[in-house]
Order: C-alpha cells, then sequence, then structure tokens
C-alpha cells in the first residue's frame, strides 16, 4: 500500500518545479508532459547507491543524471551529478528530491494543491530507483 | 490474479499532470476508459482546443450562438449560477483577462492599467446567452470568451466517478493535478488520507484531511504565479471585477465536498471573496466543508473537518464555529 502511496505522492510533487524557465519551445515542451513516469514500489527497495538518467527530450535539454542512495531499504539522499539544463543551477531539483525522500515518511495518499508539471528530474529518479528494486 | 486488482495511471490533460488509481476487477478498464473521458471533456470545454464547443462559442462571440452538448450546456449554467450567487467572486468569461496574464507571466511584467481597463468590461458573465429550448450557448460581444478553467477540472472530476461506478469500482482515488477525487473508501476500509500543500514551504504540508467519496480541491496564491521586475508576486486566481490577482487576506482555500464540480468553484469563489463573505457563502452548500490559510499562515478549519483534518507538526489551528 505505501509503495503506490508514495507513487502517488511523487507524482503530485511534479508541480515543485514549475518555476523553473526551461519550456520555451513548445514541441520540446509538449514531449516533456507526454513523458510516463512508472509507479516505484518503495517497499521494495536494496540498498546501494544507483545512477539515474533521463536523455532529455529531443533537443536533450533536460538530459540528467542523479544518484540515488538507498539503505535501510529507504532513499535516504539524492544528488544531481549532471544536467543539461540551465536551471539547474539553482536549487528547484533539490526541493523536489526532498519531496521524493520526504514522500516515504508522510502518512498520505496523494496531496491536493500541488500542481504545475516538472517531470525530467523525476524521471532520472525514477530510472534509478528501478534498479534499486527488487522482486 | 493480484495484479488485476488494482490498476494505477498517469497521463497529461487539461494542461496538467494527471494519476488514477483504482481498485477492484475491471481496475485496468475502469482507468483506460476514465483516460478517454477526460479527454472527451477536454474536447468539449477547453478554450485552447480550437474544435471545442467553447472554442466554437467564443469564435462566434457577438456574432450568433451556438449548438453545444448538454453537458457544455450544463456546465455553462453552473458556472452563471456561480457568478450569480456571489457577484464579483467568479466569471467564467473571464478569458480576455486571463490571457493578458498569461502574457504578462511570459514576459515577467505586470500589465499595464489602461490594457486591464480595456478588457475589463469584456468579463460579464450576463452577456453569456443560454437558450434551453435551443441547447445554444451565445457571447453578446465581440472579444468575449468563456474560460472555464475554474470549474472544467471539477466537472471531470464527477464524471470519473461515474464512469468509475459503471466498472463496479468501489475505490478510487484520482488526482487531477492538485485536485483530488475519491471514489469510496480505501479497499482495506479505511479513509483516504489527503495532504494538503504548505503555501510557502514547498516541500511542506499544512496538514491532511480524512475523505472518503469526496473531493479535495485547493486553490493558492503559490501556483502559476510569478514575480515582475520589481518584485511583486503575482499570482493566478484574478479578481474579475478589479482585473488584478485577487488580494482577499486568504492564500490557500481548500474545500471538500460531495460534488467535485463545487469543490473547484467553491475554491476560487472563496479565495476571491475572502474569509467572511465566502464561510457566509459556503453555508449555503449542505455537506461542504472549508480549510482556509491567511496571509498570517494562520489555519482555520470549519466544523465539520473538526475530527478529520490533522494538521502537520508546527501549524497552529482554528476551529471555525
Amino acid at each position: 500500500m505505501i509503495g503506490w502511496v508514495i507513487a502517488l505522492t511523487v507524482l503530485a510533487v511534479l508541480g515543485i518545479a514549475g518555476g523553473i524557465g526551461w519550456s520555451r519551445v513548445s514541441k520540446e515542451h509538449h514531449e516533456a508532459r507526454s513523458l510516463p513516469l512508472n509507479a516505484v514500489d518503495f517497499s521494495k527497495l536494496n540498498d546501494g547507491t544507483y545512477h539515474g538518467m533521463y536523455g532529455g527530450g529531443m533537443y536533450t535539454w533536460r538530459a540528467n543524471e542523479c544518484q540515488v542512495t538507498v539503505s535501510s531499504g529507504k532513499v535516504t539522499d539524492i544528488q544531481l551529478v549532471g544536467s543539461s539544463d540551465p536551471g539547474s543551477k539553482n536549487t528547484q531539483h533539490k526541493a523536489l528530491y526532498d519531496r521524493v525522500i520526504q514522500a516515504q515518511s508522510l502518512q498520505v495518499d496523494t496531496i491536493s494543491g500541488a500542481t504545475l508539471t516538472s517531470k525530467a528530474y523525476l524521471q532520472a529518479v525514477e530510472n534509478a530507483l528501478g534498479q534499486a528494486q527488487h522482486e | 490474479m493480484e495484479n488485476r486488482l488494482v490498476s494505477q495511471m498517469t497521463h497529461c490533460a487539461m494542461d496538467t499532470v494527471m494519476t488514477h488509481k483504482a481498485f477492484g476487477l475491471n481496475a485496468e478498464d475502469s482507468l483506460e476508459s476514465v483516460h478517454r473521458e477526460i479527454a472527451r471533456i477536454e474536447k468539449l470545454l477547453s478554450r485552447f482546443l480550437p474544435d471545442s464547443e467553447i472554442s466554437r462559442v467564443n469564435g462566434s462571440a457577438g456574432t450568433k450562438s451556438e449548438k453545444v452538448s448538454r453537458e457544455t450546456y450544463d456546465v455553462l449554467s453552473d458556472a452563471v449560477e456561480f457568478s450569480r450567487c456571489l457577484p464579483g467572486c467568479f466569471d467564467m468569461t473571464i478569458a480576455p483577462l486571463v490571457t493578458l496574464w498569461r502574457a504578462a507571466k511570459e514576459s515577467l511584467a505586470q500589465p499595464d492599467s489602461s490594457s486591464i481597463k480595456q478588457v475589463l468590461p469584456l468579463v460579464n458573465y450576463r452577456d453569456l446567452i443560454l437558450d434551453p429550448w435551443e441547447m445554444t450557448a451565445g457571447l453578446g460581444n465581440v472579444g468575449q470568451s468563456v474560460d472555464l478553467g475554474g470549474i472544467g477540472k471539477g466537472f471531470a472530476g464527477d464524471r470519473i466517478q461515474e464512469v468509475l461506478k459503471g466498472f463496479d469500482i468501489s475505490s478510487a482515488c484520482s488526482n487531477l493535478g492538485g485536485h483530488v477525487v475519491t471514489l469510496g473508501a480505501k479497499p482495506d476500509g479505511s479513509l483516504w488520507h489527503v495532504g494538503i500543500q504548505h503555501p510557502r514551504q514547498e516541500t511542506g504540508l499544512i496538514g491532511s484531511v480524512s475523505v472518503v467519496n469526496q473531493t479535495l480541491v485547493t486553490s493558492g496564491d503559490y501556483q502559476r504565479c510569478f514575480t515582475d521586475s520589481q518584485g511583486k508576486r503575482h499570482h493566478h486566481i484574478l479578481n474579475p471585477r478589479t482585473g488584478y490577482p485577487a488580494e482577499s487576506k486568504l492564500i490557500s482555500v481548500s474545500i471538500v465536498s460531495d460534488k467535485s464540480l463545487v469543490a473547484d468553484a467553491l475554491s476560487t469563489v472563496l479565495f476571491v471573496a475572502g474569509m467572511e463573505k465566502g464561510l457566509e457563502f459556503l453555508k449555503s452548500f449542505p455537506q461542504t466543508e472549508a480549510i482556509l490559510v491567511d496571509d498570517d499562515l494562520q489555519v482555520f478549519v470549519t466544523q465539520g473537518l473538526r475530527y478529520r483534518f490533522r494538521a502537520d507538526k508546527g501549524i497552529a489551528v482554528t476551529i471555525l464555529d
């Protein structure tokens, strides 16, 4: 249960980095919007450090790479290790990562009032956690 | 077998990200239907889709009325009702103003007062002509335009519940970009816990509300906002009377209601109306409750949520009479 609860929360989190002004070209923007995010079961994570990458759409503007640390079955740290997005110099992705970490302990099913969209960073996190997942 | 009992879907629609989770034998099929239904509604109501019914009405503004479907007609009628009940707080002909402020957001500069003055007379719900016999809708003046942004997701929420029920789903939760719709309780019988975004802390919540079969919608000044070159912040909830973002001292309004459309419209209405006038208006909606946050970050919760709202650490709450 908590796994998908968190996955839902994570998706609600997408709103956070909406301020990043990275979506001027509509084609790229549209592509970003249709990115699928798969549910990660947070209850089945193997300890370790994982690298996640996202290719970054048509012009690779949003390419980014992150490092996710799982210890005692929990996500304890997420670091941005590389990004082609000029907006990554500010700290908005950090807020997004914090939220993913925090989401594990939040006892909520979903969040009201968190809108906007920013999926590319989460795409890489998901990619990393996919590797951490065990059956 | 177990996999078929629960299904989850994420997609983009209505300019936001939507997630749905359903439990039951037909979970997967039900969510595919939900997805199609949302796309169908968007094709009726979005003013950004050139072929939508609303776009046709807008395109013929000042010229003629257009035939619309029963559903579009009903949503427009509901919107008129909300505009009428509390004048100056809600107006679905606000599109010209929204367009002005959207451009402002792009250029990071507040629109000049003369352009606001110029479009303000175009914002008037009384100019929407609805003919129930012919089932037509029309706008009285050239340049007028309907925007159902304050009510469209609400309508979609109500429709989602109907679609799910048609598949015998008794437990589901949809998040339409922050607009949360629940069907029944969770499969284990417990309540859904819906967190409410903290209006000033990106990663925080003000608390959570337990809901069953209800919608929770939050309107806040922190969504879709921008800071202009003078450093002044402008948010997206416009006061149709002044033409500027509403300044009612409320920075976040959440509504819990059985009806998703009502919750959607009321969250905007109360945000613009402010606490006193808004709460008075809320009384005419039974089974509808609110959580308000003012600009001092004080949280106010209506009586009916007394035992269902749980504040996050460090959040002070006043229960309203």
